[in-house]
């Protein structure tokens, strides 16, 4: 079961409303390379995972993206608060507030919302873990081309750590990778799927 | 696991098979930052801290009770995913234990001065006080008006 702590993992505090910006950001919370995506992927996942070092890597990487979760719509939150009819027309943010006012929805920054049809969960310890990796890449570059178009110091700080956050995990991930292997098979890795013995 | 590597390269198999990806193993949970530059930097390891374009945080976030309880709770949190794929690794396990006392002590005086941080801080609380503000999500920085 999940207990929830009434605490950011990184504090998020940020002094100017700027829903220009929050229209972009919104995708790291339910775009295709998101948060939302990215706890559900590895949360997903753990059911088929054989080893425990998979079982525990995938709770404690999962649960960590919940909370990069509400850290992304908290962002969004804020940046989104007290905007004036002109503010949100001037910013482009008049297609999202007509749909969601100053709410936080699981969304791309083109709008589409968020849909399972952007992760996996294969049931294949190997393909799984690859999946992994290539998500913290792609969550990765996203927050690279946000700190691109983001010029606001207090945004790009939290945006920043989430970042570096997806590069240790892209570690961690590689490392369960090579500890998969070590029980596989090392003539063949594809022998057998050890998350399915039929 | 060998340490011929230094903090920022880690160990490969010399020879491997064919058709498989190697990410290097993290060989030491050592050298580590400390636990206030660990939370401005998002990893505790200086060997992963590897910066986009050189944007780097700077400065102090543990100037306030919050901000002390997040570098300890974080520092935990990197020593258990490392130890998630280093779990015989005593030292890191050791680092853990050590920073967990202090974690956890520092979320029971933030606790006591500010209010529950989650449900079972309530055993010390004298009336319901959960749904004290500020959720976590508020803005409490200077107003912008």
């Amino acid at each position: 079961m999940f207990v929830y702590e009434k605490k950011l993992q990184y504090p998020v505090s940020i002094k100017n409303p700027n829903p220009a910006l929050a229209k972009f950001i919104i995708s790291q919370y339910g775009g295709p390379d998101g948060e939302l995506g990215a706890s559900l992927r590895y949360l997903s996942q753990r059911y088929s995972m054989p080893y425990p070092e998979l079982k525990g890597l995938l709770t404690d990487i999962g649960t960590e993206e919940l909370g990069h979760l509400e850290m992304v719509g908290t962002i969004v939150h804020q940046l989104t608060r007290k905007m004036s009819p002109e503010e949100i027309k001037k910013a482009g943010f008049d297609a999202y507030f007509v749909d969601h006012t100053a709410g936080v929805y699981p969304q791309f920054a083109s709008g589409t919302p968020w849909t399972a049809a952007t992760m996996q969960v294969k049931g294949d310890v190997l393909t799984d873990l690859h999946e992994d990796m290539a998500a913290e890449q792609k969550a990765r570059t996203t927050y690279d081309n946000i700190l691109t178009l983001s010029d606001d110091p207090d945004v790009n700080n939290v945006i920043k750590f989430l970042r570096e956050r997806e590069v240790v995990h892209y570690q961690r991930f590689g490392e369960a990778l090579r500890l998969a292997t070590e029980k596989l098979d090392s003539k063949n890795f594809y022998m057998t799927n050890p998350a399915f013995k039929g | 696991m060998d340490n011929k590597c230094d903090y920022k390269s880690g160990g490969l198999p010399s020879c491997a098979p064919l058709a498989m990806a190697y990410v290097p193993m993290q060989d030491s949970a050592k050298p580590t930052y400390d636990a206030a530059e660990a939370l401005t930097r998002g990893t505790l390891f200086p060997g992963l801290d590897l910066p986009f374009m050189n944007m780097v945080n700077k400065g102090d976030l543990t100037g306030t009770p919050l901000g002390e309880l997040m570098a300890l709770d974080f520092v935990a949190h990197e020593l258990v995913l490392y130890l998630d794929t280093h779990c015989n690794d005593r030292e890191a396990f050791e680092m853990l234990r050590d920073v967990m006392k202090l974690a956890n002590e520092a979320h029971e005086r933030y606790a006591k001065l500010y209010g529950p941080l989650m449900h079972s801080d309530l055993e010390e609380s004298k009336s319901f006080t959960w749904l004290k503000n500020p959720w976590p999500w508020d803005y409490c920085g200077k107003k912008e008006d």
